[in-house]
């Protein structure tokens, strides 16, 4: 299957070396992910999920295996992937449609495009009134907003998410995780990897879910999550189809947590 | 059952209340939203809050009792001053905290006053404070400059560091005013040598911070850039840059007073002009009103200095809390 969007064959990953010990942090880990599927990964913390993100963006390297995007290897970051962090990672310095543009003007997007552009996304996230307040200024669920749209600016075919909305409370996170989905289901096709530690959100967001065990990472299992779209989060949560297959794969994780 | 608990509402779906009078009313389920909010109670009006005028405004800004205050703390020490009364003595527990000054080294503010209204339109003493500023200026330019690309360069490669910090941290253990005699042996009596004193200085009062400062940058920040495919180049303006405006600021005010206090040491050792010499003659013949004028406008100078940087800050750090950007005093 070169075809697939995303595809990680025999991956392994190995920390440290010189003055610290190796560390085998995923082992053997095989992904194949077709375009324009939303898969959430879960698993114990420092289970290698990060290191997946980080290794798909081409930020690292595996020690072995190949990690291939369209049939091609993964060898440096590329224009076309969105990468949000758990923290927003915000420029305090810039206000929140100049760092809506970061991406754009890294790329060489000339400013009344790239203004244009930052402000349609704040308008789609509900922040069009906040364009010019720095990051100080903004409340935690709106800079995690305008990391998203930061995200989305480049129009990238793959995004990867690590824990974008663990910060947030509860009550923000059900309204930014709408405000994601939604966004998600209106783009083009576009391939998603979303690591989280909340298995909630995995259900209710992904395609599919992929189960890690605790370190060295390797995945324990696949699960396909038969939720028809566009999802309403915030009733889907009370669903008896959604409660089994949340109950189905906390079966799963449980073993590797508890 | 006389009647039902209220229920809340979940949902959309319509219960039936009923009020400890036994009277019914029923919650209609097709009512929208607008209807429902002309039934609630009036809410707070914004437009009730008077407007503030720009009269009030100003008077909450100036902050009257400050001022008021300040004035009177500035009107005493004049007033003790003037009296003589602070050269009388003064003791605490039997420790003379001030001792009594002879008349001879008294010096009192209207003798200062005299003597800048005396120098003020004599040639001399300007090219004095023109050498000072000279030398202060370069000296800072340099220190600045230098320290500023050294610490940039060592917080950004960890190897290079390394290697270069022994020598670095033996070199800002040196007691750098001792380096003064050598200096002026080197650079001769005339502003060379103040200049390279305050260089020396204001090297290691910028460089130490921006060095800390760099390798304290977000690394998320660094990350997010590095995942867009930032260059080398394209992170060091946009992520390293703006990331440590605010300690250099910092170090650039502390330096601005330190290039004064090095050039007028300096100029205390040996030199041919300046205001640094000018006081320590002044002080030698015992002209006290004179030497308290000289320092004072020595301080002028350096406040005016740091004002000038603060005035930059504010200007590229908009985005930073208004407590912790410098003022030099908050008016």
């Amino acid at each position: 299957m070169t075809n697939s969007a995303v595809s990680l064959d025999g991956v392994s990953l190995v920390f440290g070396g010189k003055d610290t010990e190796h560390v085998l942090a995923v082992d053997s880990i095989n992904i194949e992910i077709p375009q324009g599927q939303f898969v959430a990964i879960v698993g114990p913390s420092g289970c290698g999920k990060t290191t997946i993100l980080n290794m798909l963006s081409g930020l690292i390297r595996p020690t072995a295996g190949s990690v291939k995007r369209h049939g091609k290897e993964v060898t440096e970051p590329s224009r076309d992937i969105g990468y949000m962090l758990a923290r927003s990672a915000l420029s305090p310095w810039r206000t929140a449609r100049k760092n809506v543009e970061l991406g754009l003007q890294l790329h060489g997007v000339g400013k009344t495009e790239r203004r244009k552009r930052a402000e349609e996304l704040l308008e789609l996230l509900h922040l069009e009134g906040f364009a010019n307040a720095f990051p100080s200024q903004l409340s935690q669920g709106m800079r995690q907003r305008v990391a998203i749209a930061r995200t989305l600016a480049i129009d990238p075919d793959l995004w990867l998410m690590d824990e974008p909305f663990g910060a947030l409370d509860a009550q923000t996170r059900l309204v930014v995780q709408a405000e994601f989905i939604s966004l998600w289901e209106k783009s083009k096709g576009s391939t998603v990897l979303f690591v989280t530690h909340d298995l909630e959100e995995a259900v209710l967001l992904a395609d599919r879910v992929l189960v890690m065990t605790a370190r060295p990472g390797r995945i324990k299992s696949d699960n396909l999550i038969d939720l028809p779209r566009p999802r309403i989060i915030d009733e889907l949560r009370f669903d008896e189809k959604f409660k089994a297959a949340e109950h189905k794969i906390w079966e799963e994780l449980r073993s590797e947590i508890i | 059952m006389k009647s039902l608990k209220p229920l809340s509402i979940k949902f959309g779906r319509s219960y039936e209340v009923k009020s400890s009078d036994g009277e019914e009313s029923i919650e209609n389920p097709l009512m929208s939203d607008e209807q429902k909010s002309h039934e609630t109670p009036k809410r707070f009006d914004m437009a009730s809050l008077p407007e503030e005028t720009r009269r009030e405004a100003l008077i909450r800004r100036i902050d009257i009792p400050v001022q008021l205050s300040r004035i009177l703390i500035l009107v005493f020490i004049i007033w003790i001053w003037e009296t003589r009364i602070i050269f009388k003595g003064f003791s605490v527990f039997g420790f003379d905290v001030l001792p009594e000054i002879i008349p001879l080294f008294q010096g009192v503010p209207t003798e200062a006053w005299d003597y800048v209204t005396d120098v003020w339109n004599e040639k001399l003493f300007w090219h004095d404070f023109w050498v000072t500023l000279q030398e202060a200026l370069l000296g800072f330019l340099y220190g600045a400059l230098s320290g500023f690309l050294v610490g940039m360069t060592l917080g950004r490669f960890k190897r290079a560091r390394k290697v270069f910090s022994p020598f670095l941290i033996f070199t800002n253990a040196v007691p750098k005013i001792a380096l003064a005699p050598i200096l002026i042996l080197w650079y001769g009596v005339d502003i060379g040598s103040k200049v390279a004193l305050a260089t020396i200085i204001v090297f290691f009062i910028v460089q130490i911070p921006v060095m800390a400062a760099v390798s304290g940058v977000d690394p998320d920040l660094d990350t997010v850039a590095s995942s867009m495919g930032a260059t080398q180049l394209q992170k060091f303006r946009l992520v390293v840059l703006p990331g440590i405006l605010g300690p250099l600021f910092g170090a650039l005010r502390l330096a601005s007073i330190y290039a004064i206090l090095s050039v007028v040491f300096g100029e205390f050792l040996a030199s041919k002009r300046g205001l640094g010499q000018r006081l320590l003659y002044q002080v030698n013949n015992f002209g006290m009103g004179a030497a308290i004028a000289l320092m004072s406008i020595l301080a002028l100078v350096a406040l005016f200095f740091n004002a000038g940087i603060g005035f930059l800050e504010r200007k590229f750090l908009r985005w930073q809390d208004d407590t912790t950007r410098g003022n030099v005093v908050s008016l």
